[in-house]
């Protein structure tokens, strides 16, 4: 398919600017509701009416049968900084971010540089749901039905050239709608970064969308990264640059703590967060008593993944 | 007087008062803030090991408070307080071995060793517990006697706590970096006041 450039401005964009003010009033005002009505939650929650899934295919030969996490839990215990630290930070302080329109900018080596909106990069008809475990490096796992396409779907698209190495990606930086941004917790905007041996792994997934409908503000909306064997920060939200580059990109946590979180943080049970044992892990929604359960190398993918660090020593590329 | 303390006390309990109310869904009419969370647990540990080590720094900064206002409260509030802070922390702990690590020895034993963070937090527990423990009537002859002795381990306790809590935070944040100042503040103070009765 061809990629159109956003610059050439559709009619129905401009049309629907005064519309997304109106609505945006709306939703605030549905949002003071829902502090004071439980039941209010629920308005706020309902699919916008120019969602970015119309169709979708299930049964995913890379979807796992494990029970899902509740949506309830998948979109109210979240870490996404750029909203606040703590779990719940993300669902209360996410409200006026405005996930559309929303542009991406590619650069570095590809052939398809320049700015794209997203319904150019993202194919709709190539829509699938992936039920991936999720698991974070603080030790918790979650299993998260997205929808999304294979991030190689993107990138076949830009035609990446030959010195293309690794594919870094950026969230948006809007200090004023998302309030996480406005401390210095980490040096923003969020940057996180694959080598395209990684990126074009069928299980590398650009996410749109959870439980049939488009992701909520603290999901990462409206596009994020889904990189199931590695630890949950590789998998940025809100993407709003890709960058093709030679050399390997310095990232967020790894810029924080270079000792503790690596470049290529693979879920790895016998390697050690520096101040936790990551050998296991909870389950949310098992229950006040679940027990804990055994964290699996390469987070269970390793059929598909482990060639990918054949040789490696993955105690010093953790 | 007396009444105060028990205002006082009670006040101190009101953390736990609503966890609990959480924890049996007591609070329906707060919407999402009605139960502990996805990962509840995780909420249980995390509060009553904040307002643990919260109420015992507060307990400690009543000694020199009362040591410039020579308010008689300030004399009676100590004790009760930090038994208050000793109860939460026995809860963090409880809920840590018991329903995080399932009550098994074994698990808690190599959880200790690959979490340093846990070590430091053991350590100021088993301060805080061995106070606690003379506390109580029989040994209050003991306790009398040796009030330096145990004032000594329940700065260490509170030092202790500030560590463990600083320690497991990913990034720096607000929270453990103040008490750790008002800690250096408390302990300093306390070593100048010690010095003058010498």
């Amino acid at each position: 398919m061809s990629i159109k450039k956003s610059n050439t401005i559709k009619s129905y964009e401009i049309t629907s600017e005064s519309i997304y003010l109106e609505r945006r009033k709306l939703i605030k005002s549905m949002s003071i509701a829902s502090t004071m009505i439980p039941w209010g939650m629920a308005w706020s929650q309902s699919p916008k009416e120019d969602s970015y899934i119309s169709a979708y295919k299930k049964n995913s030969i890379y979807s796992t049968s494990e029970p899902k996490n509740s949506f309830e839990d998948i979109t109210t215990y979240n870490n996404f900084y750029e909203f606040g630290m703590g779990k719940s930070d993300p669902y209360q302080n996410s409200g006026n971010f405005e996930p559309a329109p929303w542009n991406v900018k590619i650069s570095g080596e590809a052939n398809k540089t320049g700015v794209y909106n997203i319904d150019d990069l993202i194919d709709s008809n190539a829509l699938e749901e992936r039920i991936y475990r999720l698991r974070c490096v603080e030790a918790w796992s979650m299993v998260i039905p997205w929808i999304g396409i294979p991030l190689a779907n993107i990138i076949e698209k830009l035609e990446p050239n030959s010195k293309a190495k690794y594919v870094a990606f950026e969230t948006v930086y809007r200090p004023s709608e998302m309030p996480g941004q406005r401390k210095r917790i980490l040096k923003w905007p969020y940057i996180e970064a694959l080598t395209m041996a990684e990126a074009m792994n069928p299980l590398t997934l650009i996410a749109v969308g959870l439980y049939g409908q488009d992701l909520l503000n603290q999901s990462g909306a409206p596009m994020r990264l889904v990189v199931p064997w590695k630890y949950g920060f590789k998998s940025i939200k809100s993407i709003n640059k890709i960058h093709f580059q030679e050399s390997q990109p310095k990232t967020s946590w790894n810029m924080s703590a270079s000792n503790e979180y690596g470049f290529y943080a693979n879920v790895n049970p016998e390697v050690d967060h520096p101040r936790w044992s990551q050998s296991r892990e909870r389950r949310i929604g098992n229950g006040f008593f679940g027990a804990k359960q055994p964290t699996l190398m390469f987070n269970g993918y390793q059929d598909e993944v482990a060639h990918l660090y054949q040789g490696m020593n993955l105690k010093k590329y953790f | 007087m007396q009444y105060m303390v028990k205002v006082f006390t009670l006040i101190s309990l009101i953390p736990f008062i609503i966890l609990s109310l959480k924890g049996f869904g007591f609070l329906p009419v707060f919407g999402f803030f009605s139960d502990l969370g996805a990962n509840p647990i995780e909420t249980i540990i995390h509060a009553t090991g904040k307002w643990g080590i919260r109420i015992l720094i507060i307990t400690l900064l009543i000694t020199p408070i009362g040591y410039y206002t020579k308010h008689e409260l300030c004399k009676r509030l100590p004790k009760p307080l930090g038994l208050v802070s000793l109860f939460y922390i026995l809860n963090h702990f409880l809920s840590y071995a018991l329903i995080d690590q399932g009550g098994d020895i074994k698990v808690i034993i190599v959880d200790i060793i690959e979490t340093p963070y846990l070590i430091v937090g053991w350590a100021g527990f088993l301060c805080l517990l061995s106070v606690g423990l003379v506390s109580l009537k029989k040994l209050q002859t003991w306790f009398n006697k040796n009030r330096s002795t145990i004032s000594g381990i329940v700065y260490t306790a509170a030092v202790l706590g500030v560590w463990h809590y600083y320690w497991q935070t990913k990034v720096i944040e607000v929270e453990p970096v103040l008490l750790s100042i008002l800690m250096l503040l408390l302990t300093g103070w306390k070593f100048k006041t010690s010095k003058k009765k010498s």
